[in-house]
């Protein structure tokens, strides 16, 4: 047996090192690390709890709206409020454009790059896919670079500046559009459409909707999914990588009359309801003190010391203490969605691809609706007081799966505040019970050739978690 | 290594025509605010110096300055920005991976010794020997020590790499430690700003990259071209406040009627920045546009000034002891008292702030 680190990764959000045991040419066991730790928890408590909406954001510069808005619905679950339904269509169209964003940057700048590596030459896509991904220069990167600085005019509009938004607040959002901004925001959504329809699908949105199964899918081949789906099906990128096969969901976008996707966990065909409570905090493998715990009891305090038995700084968060896998794929497989519950049959690396294509384009449509929906002369705020105490959880999917918000006031403080973010589930160390996370999951078995150090397996099994390091300890 | 490489060998090998190299030089100009004469001086530099490498390193962060920059208003000055610096070493943006790129960087750093520099994104944590942060086994200051012995200049970007940013926040738990305090021997410039503004970040590296030299630095490291204004006097909702037309709550109508927000915790009047004037997101908008205040994130220690939405009672700094509230009370019965102040404020042009006022804790009006 001999091991590898895999590490630094580039491309991906933040630091991760990876430690593989291979054995006969393949990965036998995986422990993924977490190099980098802040502790944005420790500062937190405290703090005025309003002040959770200006440094929790600050946690990542990708998902900072995400952030932003599970700390205002924790916030709000404290104080017993709610937004109005104007402002929550507000807060779901700049949540949305930064996950529509998350998804372009994921698929074109860190996910796509990995098959303009020599080590596929001659493949009879490669080529194409030189001119369109290589690294800073393709001709589809500056195009999506070009439209996704375009979209981002939405955050501008609605919330001033991105990353690290300040306008979402726990009783709605601090601008109200005006009709004008509204019609812009509208023709901003055309833009990108042309974008998507262009470049990404090659075709209109509501056909790439259409498909149904894995056979469907199989068959398209136009715009930049389609070189994406001849160089998966070639290389069997279908069967690689394939994790717990247990996906969770908290449900995206609230709205007023519920969340647009549904909350649930999905097992092996079954779906189940999802319990919050279930959630436990496992850390006997992390270098953290303290014992597994639900988020409302659970506290962060690094072990200075980083014993033997730990080997990351993450926590390994269970539900029903066994591990979940969350993201595009996961919501759109519990949310019924048929492509999705088809390639769920897969599991591996490109069911990943494939769930966050299906989300681009919903996504898109669900945008339009929204804005279209959006009326200047309704509410955006209500009201809203820091309750003396009190506690509050903030669910809330971000691009990159489930992240969730739990808080403690006491005296009107920051007594504590627990954060799970997605790649925090996806990228668990092992827990008590030594069950491996869901990508040291999906690991084993990948091919390694001997003196590879680099494996491209690995890389593509990793990157199509879309991992957010920075999130995932924070 | 005979063969020297101008910036204009590089723009052209990226396939970019002579046309559009004129433009990128007026585009220069026009963006750092220097007159037409500029044009063929920067042209001429760039046909003739050789290029100027860039290594872009990131430590304790969130990427958001990456994020910031990427979105560049001018595609143009973007385009070519973002392929010179990728020529050397990027980790978020660059092909390679794993151990090719640990090998990119020492082959950048050899090739280029004391000619290249060093961009800083993040920062070092040092408790604990460093371990909080590790890149390739070692912790992130080694990596930045070692890289900046070489550099001939260190840019800082945004409030981590220049001040500590939140992570540095009371306790501080992992001493998170701005780049100056660890690198000494070097120029350093400051661009902070949590992000900083993406067309603050390509005007700094253009004209570092263009004239080969640090641009005029405020007392606190900050190119002056940029953070020389204060948000608050370049406001548009300016007139409100010299009117003393506030916000009281986020709900109230005077929000809708984009009244000033100074009284919901705005830091406009202590912020030395560009975003009232070059703006976010293209030139679309800024956080105060949007209803919210400024929080500061350009001015060190913004993180621990008590709660973001306590008001700035004090702003004694300017030589008029007054506070909103005065000064509305006094707008209402003096015409031109408004005007006054203004005045005075605006004749002030660097950043002074810092241990004159101060942040309470209270919310009576």
């Amino acid at each position: 047996m001999t091991q590898l680190v895999v590490g630094p990764f580039n491309r991906v959000e933040g630091d991760l090192e990876v430690r593989l045991d291979v054995q006969d040419g393949a990965v036998e066991a995986a422990y993924a690390n977490s190099p980098l730790f802040r502790g944005f928890e420790k500062m937190l408590a405290g703090a005025d709890p309003r002040d959770a909406l200006t440094i929790t954001p600050r946690i990542c510069g990708i998902c900072s709206i995400s952030q932003s808005v599970a700390a205002a619905l924790a916030l709000a679950d404290a104080a017993k409020v709610e937004m109005p339904q104007q402002a929550k269509l507000a807060a779901a169209v700049l949540h949305g454009v930064e996950n529509l964003a998350d998804h372009i940057t994921h698929f074109y700048l860190f996910f796509m790059p990995d098959f303009a590596r020599p080590a596929y030459e001659g493949h009879d896509w490669y080529d194409e896919v030189v001119t369109r991904f290589t690294a800073t220069r393709g001709t589809s990167q500056k195009a999506a670079l070009d439209a996704r600085a375009r979209l981002f005019h939405i955050t501008g509009v609605l919330g001033g500046k991105w990353p690290h938004t300040l306008a979402i607040q726990p009783a709605g959002v601090t601008r109200a559009p005006t009709a004008a901004e509204r019609v812009r925001m509208l023709s901003t959504l055309k833009g990108f459409r042309r974008f998507l329809e262009a470049h990404l699908f090659g075709a209109p949105l509501e056909d790439f909707l259409a498909l149904e199964s894995r056979a469907d899918l199989a068959t398209w081949r136009t715009g930049d999914a389609g070189l994406f789906l001849r160089a998966a099906q070639e290389l069997g990128l279908d069967g690689l990588g394939v994790g717990p096969r247990r996906y969770l969901s908290y449900g995206a976008y609230p709205m007023a009359s519920g969340r647009t996707t549904r909350a649930g966990l999905w097992v092996d065909g079954q779906m189940g309801a999802f319990d919050p409570t279930s959630i436990v905090e496992h850390v006997s493998r992390s270098w953290m003190t303290g014992a597994a715990a639900h988020p409302f009891e659970g506290y962060t305090d690094p072990d200075e010391d980083m014993s033997e038995t730990g080997y990351s700084w993450c926590k390994a968060p269970r539900l029903d203490g066994l591990t979940a896998e969350v993201g595009a794929l996961a919501r759109g497989i519990v949310d019924g969605h048929p492509l999705a519950l088809s390639v769920a049959a897969d599991g591996g690396v490109a069911a990943r691809i494939a769930g966050r294509l299906l989300e681009i384009a919903r996504t898109q449509i669900w945008l339009e609706e929204w804005v279209t929906a959006l009326d200047p002369a309704q509410r955006f705020m209500g009201e809203f007081e820091v309750p003396k105490d009190g506690r509050g959880a903030g669910l809330v999917e971000a691009a990159r799966g489930s992240l969730g918000h739990w808080l403690t006031i006491e005296d009107g403080r920051i007594a504590n505040y627990q954060i799970i973010a997605p790649t925090t589930w996806n990228f668990s160390p092992r827990d008590e019970n030594d069950a491996p996370g869901p990508l040291e999951a999906a690991l084993v078995g990948a091919p390694v050739a001997a003196c590879d150090k680099t494996p491209l397996s690995v890389q593509h099994i990793v990157r199509s978690f879309d991992p957010c390091m920075v999130c995932t300890v924070h | 290594m005979s063969q020297i490489e101008t910036f204009y060998d590089v723009m052209r090998r990226q396939g970019i025509t002579r046309r559009s190299f004129m433009k990128y030089c007026s585009l220069t100009a026009a963006a750092l605010g220097l007159g037409p004469s500029f044009v063929p001086k920067i042209a001429h530099a760039m046909e003739t110096k050789p290029r100027t490498p860039v290594i872009w390193i990131n430590g304790l962060e969130c990427t958001c300055c990456s994020e910031s920059f990427i979105r560049g208003a001018h595609p143009l000055a973007k385009d070519v920005v973002l392929s010179m610096i990728s020529l050397d070493y990027s980790h978020v943006l660059m092909a390679a991976a794993g151990e090719a790129a640990e090998a990119a960087l020492e082959e950048a750093i050899e090739k280029y010794k004391g000619n290249y520099i060093l961009a800083v994104e993040g920062n070092p944590p040092l408790n604990e020997d460093g371990m909080f942060c590790i890149n390739a086994g070692k912790p992130f200051v080694e990596q930045l020590r070692h890289v900046a012995k070489d550099a001939k200049a260190i840019i800082s970007w945004g409030a981590c790499a220049s001040y500590g940013c939140v992570q540095a926040a009371k306790p501080n738990p992992t001493q998170a430690t701005p780049v100056h305090k660890v690198i000494k021997d070097k120029p350093i410039i400051k661009v902070p700003g949590c992000p900083p503004i993406a067309e603050v970040m390509t005007g700094v590296i253009t004209y570092m990259l263009t004239f080969d030299r640090l641009p005029e630095l405020d007392r606190q490291g900050r190119p002056a071209m940029f953070y020389g204004q204060r948000i608050h006097d370049k406001c548009y909702r300016r007139p409100h406040f010299d009117a003393g037309q506030f916000v009281e709550h986020w709900d109230d109508e005077n929000a809708r009627k984009g009244y000033c927000l100074y009284k919901v915790g705005c830091k406009g009047p202590t912020t030395y920045n560009a975003c009232s004037t070059v703006r976010w997101n293209e030139g679309t908008s800024f956080p105060i546009q949007s209803g919210h205040g400024c929080i500061g994130c350009s001015e060190d220690g913004f993180w621990d000034q008590g709660s973001f939405y306590n008001r700035v009672t004090d702003l004694t700094q300017f030589g008029v002891e007054a506070n909103a509230d005065q000064v509305g009370m006094a707008a209402a019965g003096v015409v031109g008292g408004g005007i006054a102040l203004h005045a005075a404020v605006s004749a002030l042009k660097s950043a002074q702030k810092k241990s004159q006022d101060h942040v309470s804790e209270n919310e009576e009006a």
